[in-house]
């Protein structure tokens, strides 16, 4: 393979212009002749290593950044599910029936993520206000889940779950992600669906998933313009 | 947008012409004007493999005070910023050093001999070593300042006749101008021309930019150069490799510079079209 | 064809591709006998000439002649090739500091001509610093010819000046040791070897033309430990003597500056005054080396004034040919005063102690030569082995490396930079490779900008300016006007910090209200040593670059750190 200047100044992340006058001043093994310039790669690879400079052919440096794309929260969602009547008086009770009725992977020890549920939750409540919880455990689970999930579960009545605002919690997003990255995209792109008052008199009426996942889709759509304009 | 264009400042009339034609170019490309007002008849210019010491002629130290208002009037005249070269290295006391990064270069016909000598058929000789060793084109301009309309540009087949093509194609996106490609053939048909085309990869661009490609079959050159429109900015390359080369352009080149009258755009042998 | 268009290739023939040691050390060899050529050229010419004009020596207007010969040769310089006036040598290490050693190819017979003038009529200069530009020159020509890159051409510029020096003085290492220590600078065996085997070639052509003979020998010396310690005396005379010279030459220099008149006029003037002191003192009169040979040889007479005058009267006559525009180097008259300072102090000490057991003036002759040598040009390796050399005494070679520290630490003190090296370091000219100064040369600004910028408009809300810093990952947003597209500002993301939790601030401010309009901006053609120097007067980090009124990018100092680093490493290490 013939590299062009182009791409010996990629593998050494360096101007095409500051490898030009390397070339000029006879700093690397490159020659100019009169058609284009001779590149021979093993010796540039030498060259880079006796000078110590990074050098790494460049397509192993693309697909690496390709890969990450965040997911959105509909696919998540749709992955959790949705739970109505969730049976309860207090914060544990809900949690462990929440965590009883959840789809969740093979394998998966549900008291496990129950406790880590409940340990978060003694840290600081996870009731954002406005009747709505998040709970989620303190640290990823990334042996657990490959992908986000959130479950919505609705509750039979309100209970109190020492929220800021001290009002009832009538829902709650089970927010299980593998890093931390997903974790606080998806938890703000749910704080901005949360924000709405509108959606959370719409939460309130127990809707059917169906509704429900449109009415996100919605939200997704806003999200999505105002990130590209 | 942020092309330069080097312009060596004779304070004459002539060198009002000239000057002239270095701010039609200017805000045809889209570059902007650096005008360097000399003011001692000699400086170097160090290229990427040669240095040249240009002596300038006298006449371009007439009436130094005037010589900055002059060329000020005539840039802003032009709508364009004026930006003066102040030479920052000297080698010696008395020889400034100007810098040579720029994407174009003006020069008349001859800097170092007496402007009397300037016609057609002469490149003076310092004009020629710029030509050879500068990466940059050379915009050699005709004596009067005279509007172009048009491009042309003359294709002989060889690696620099390509790199002049792919100049031509530049000035004309930039400037939105028509471009027309000249080609006198030389014992082999008009369609080795275009194969040599192909294998650039430049096929999508001459649709693209090329009003006409003009074939001249008769055998004397100089009866076919009367088709290049005479309001046309002439695009050419100098050729210049190999031993004997150095020292002459090649033969179309000399022919043109013999005959034309318009102002010719010459793509020197180091010219790069990378940018 | 083809075959020629390959032989002006040698670097890529596939042999040398790698390493082009080889092909360094092939052009050593024809670089150093061509310049070691026109050494001998200079020197027959120069025989000539004082021949020819030997008998003219008996007329009364003998005085014109340096005036006819350094006005001519001024002429020839300004008129003729159309090149400055001056030694040149500096002009050598700047061209090898800032352009790769690129050298005019008139340089390489021009001064060889115009010094052949000067110094042959009877001006008191040195033809060595015109060999050593002419063989600078060929050497930069050769490389040029094979389009070899900087670093062979920086190469070949040292064994151009390698070959003459040794060729001019029959001294391979004097002229191996000059060319790195003054025009290159740079102890490496990349470049050691090439210029040790043009130093060969350019002595070994010398010796075959004019055979091999040591240009002053002298008798062997007897010298004790008194002596030994006489030197530092005689060390800091020279000093005073290296001194005393720079200061005139500088002032003559300016004192010719400040009379109006063609030059040739004024290189007349000093050519008269020279031929006049020369009526009296013919000692001073030209190169001098027949003066040097008899003083070491003790042949000599003069009594202590008089020789102690004629220091003086060579020093003004040098300054008088050099000063007012005469082309010459410095070389030979710093030899003919060194020499002359020595059998001075030598006289003095005789005087002051006369039943001491000194040692002969010879001795002393020698000393003050490498005195002087290595305090003018501040190379005390050149010194001693010049001297060593071109007297063949290798047992003075103790007293001789004590004159030269002390000469050179003395002469540093009082003028930190030497005569070929004072001017390029005023302006900032001296760039030795792998200097902090050379590598901010060499980096520019265009390739150190950074273009991800987003670029916002003046008439922007801070309200969508917010969504654009969200996706921005750069804490500086250039500002431009929304007609014209100029620069008017820029914002760093600590101007927008105290609304950025004030929701009802974003609908009701303009970024044209909250940018910086009194910014540092960058050109790209600032020196970096400039920008830098800006950089750390304002506690700044980064700048905008601006052009013709336009935002181009952002300069910080976080990218500058990384490209100095690998430019250093590439510059340094091997």
């Amino acid at each position: 393979m013939k590299l062009t200047i182009n791409e010996v100044a990629q593998c050494l992340r360096l101007p095409v212009t500051t490898v030009d006058r390397w070339i000029r001043q006879g700093r690397i093994p490159i020659q100019k002749s009169s058609n284009g310039y001779i590149v021979n790669e093993s010796a540039l690879e030498k060259w880079a290593a006796m000078y110590r400079l990074p050098f790494s052919l460049p397509k192993k440096v693309n697909t690496q950044t390709q890969a990450v794309r965040l997911e959105n929260l509909l696919p998540a969602m749709n992955r959790g599910g949705v739970i109505y009547g969730i049976k309860g008086d207090d914060v544990e009770t809900v949690l462990r029936g929440a965590v009883e009725k959840m789809r969740l992977p093979l394998g998966t020890s549900k008291e496990k993520l129950y406790q880590c549920l409940l340990e978060r939750e003694h840290l600081t409540s996870t009731g954002i206000g406005k009747g709505v919880a998040i709970p989620h455990p303190h640290d990823p689970l990334p042996d657990t889940f490959e992908k986000p999930v959130i479950t919505t579960g609705f509750l039979e009545k309100p209970i109190d779950f020492y929220a800021i605002d001290d009002r009832l919690v009538f829902v709650m997003f089970i927010l299980l992600s593998p890093s931390i990255k997903f974790h606080l995209h998806l938890l703000s792109r749910l704080s901005f669906c949360v924000r709405d008052n509108a959606f959370v008199e719409f939460l309130k009426t127990c809707p059917d998933s169906s509704a429900y996942f449109s009415k996100i889709a919605d939200f997704e759509k806003q999200l999505d313009r105002a990130d590209n304009s | 947008m942020d092309h330069q264009l080097l312009h060596i400042f004779r304070n004459t009339p002539m060198g009002r012409e000239t000057l002239l034609q270095s701010i039609y170019f200017c805000k045809k490309v889209g570059a902007s004007p650096v005008i360097y007002v000399p003011k001692s008849t000699k400086f170097l210019m160090y290229f990427e493999n040669d240095v040249v010491q240009i002596d300038l002629d006298t006449s371009y130290l007439t009436s130094p005070d005037t010589a900055i208002a002059h060329a000020t009037e005539l840039v802003e005249q032009g709508a364009l910023n004026v930006n003066f070269l102040e030479p920052k290295h000297y080698t010696a006391s008395t020889l400034p050093d100007i810098p040579t990064t720029f994407d174009y270069m003006c020069c008349p016909r001859s800097v170092s001999d007496l402007a009397s000598k300037i016609g057609l058929g002469y490149i003076g000789p310092r004009v020629r070593r710029i030509v050879r060793s500068a990466r940059f084109p050379v915009l050699i301009t005709s004596p009067v300042f005279k509007a172009w309309k048009s491009i042309a540009v003359f294709f002989g087949g060889s690696a620099n006749a390509v790199n002049a093509l792919r100049l031509g194609f530049h000035i004309s996106r930039v400037s939105g101008m028509p471009l027309d490609v000249f080609t006198q053939v030389e014992n082999r048909s008009p369609e080795s021309y275009r194969q040599i085309v192909k294998d650039e990869n430049l096929e999508q661009e001459m649709d693209r930019y090329v009003n006409d490609w003009h074939f001249f079959e008769n055998r004397v050159f100089e009866e076919n150069i009367f088709d290049v429109p005479h309001d046309a900015l002439v695009v050419v390359g100098a050729f210049g490799h190999g031993v004997i080369r150095n020292f002459v352009f090649g033969s179309k080149m000399e022919k043109i510079q013999s005959t034309v009258s318009n102002s010719l755009l010459i793509a020197g042998p180091n010219y790069t079209a990378t940018r | 064809m083809r075959v020629l268009k390959l032989w002006r290739y040698p670097a890529n023939w596939a042999i040398f591709r790698l390493d082009d040691r080889l092909l360094l050390i092939l052009m050593a060899i024809i670089v150093g006998n061509c310049s070691g050529l026109a050494s001998v050229i200079l020197n027959r010419s120069l025989l000539a000439m004082s021949e020819w004009l030997y008998h003219f020596r008996s007329h009364w207007w003998v005085f014109v002649l340096p005036a006819v010969g350094a006005a001519l040769s001024s002429l020839f310089l300004e008129k003729v090739v159309k090149e400055g006036a001056g030694h040149g040598v500096p002009e050598v290490i700047y061209s090898v500091s800032r352009y790769g050693g690129l050298l005019r190819f008139r340089s390489s017979f021009s001064r060889l001509i115009s010094s052949c003038l000067t110094i042959g009529s009877g001006g008191s200069a040195g033809p060595e610093a015109p060999v050593v530009i002419s063989g600078a020159a060929i050497g930069s020509n050769i490389a040029k010819y094979f389009s070899l890159n900087d670093r062979q051409r920086v190469t070949l510029v040292g064994c151009g000046a390698a070959g003459a020096i040794s060729s001019i003085f029959n001294a391979p290492i004097a002229g191996m040791v000059f060319a790195i220590e003054v025009i290159v600078g740079e102890w490496k065996s990349v470049n050691i070897v090439p210029i040790a085997i043009a130093a060969v070639a350019g002595t070994e052509i010398s010796r075959i033309l004019q055979g091999n003979q040591i240009p002053f020998s002298h008798h062997l010396f007897k010298f004790d430990l008194l002596n030994v310690f006489a030197c530092i005396g005689l060390a800091v005379l020279s000093a005073a003597a290296s001194i005393l010279l720079t200061r005139t030459l500088r002032s003559m220099h300016t004192l010719s500056h400040k009379l109006s008149g063609p030059l040739w006029l004024r290189a007349a003037i000093g050519g008269c005054a020279v031929g006049i002191i020369g009526l009296f003192l013919p000692v001073v009169l030209g190169e001098g080396y027949q003066t040097v040979e008899a003083l070491i040889g003790g042949r000599y007479s003069q009594g202590l004034a008089f020789v102690a005058l004629a220091s003086f009267a060579k020093i003004a006559a040098t300054a008088l040919t050099l000063g007012w525009g005469g082309s010459g180097g410095i070389f030979a008259p710093c030899l003919v005063i060194g020499s002359l300072v020595g059998v001075t102090y030598h006289h003095f000490l005789s005087l002051l102690w006369s039943s001491a057991l000194w040692a002969n003036e010879g001795y002393y002759a020698l000393l003050g030569m490498a005195g002087l040598i290595s305090g003018m040009l501040q190379a005390p390796l050149t010194g001693i082995f010049l001297i060593i050399e071109i007297t063949g005494g290798y047992e003075v070679i103790l007293p001789l490396i004590v004159v030269s520290a002390v000469t050179t630490t003395l002469c540093h003190y009082i003028e930190p930079a030497s005569y070929y090296l004072k001017d390029l370091v005023e302006h900032g000219h001296l760039l030795r490779p792998g200097t902090d100064a050379r590598v901010l040369s060499d980096l520019n600004v265009p390739e150190l900008i950074e273009r991800d910028c987003i670029i916002v408009k003046q008439n922007m809300l801070l309200r969508d300016f917010v969504h654009i810093v969200q996706k921005s990952h750069r804490n500086y947003f250039p500002v431009e006007d929304d007609k014209t597209g100029n620069f008017l500002g820029i914002i760093h993301w600590d101007d927008i910090r105290p609304y950025l939790f004030n929701p009802v601030m974003y609908d009701a401010v303009f970024l044209g209200q909250i940018m910086n309009t009194h910014v540092e901006v960058v050109h790209p053609d600032d020196d970096l040593l400039e920008v830098l120097r800006k950089m750390d007067i304002k506690g700044l980090f980064s700048m905008p670059v601006v052009m013709n009124n336009r935002f181009v990018g952002l300069i910080s100092k976080a990218t500058i750190l990384d490209r100095y680093r690998k430019e250093l490493m590439v510059q340094t290490s091997h």
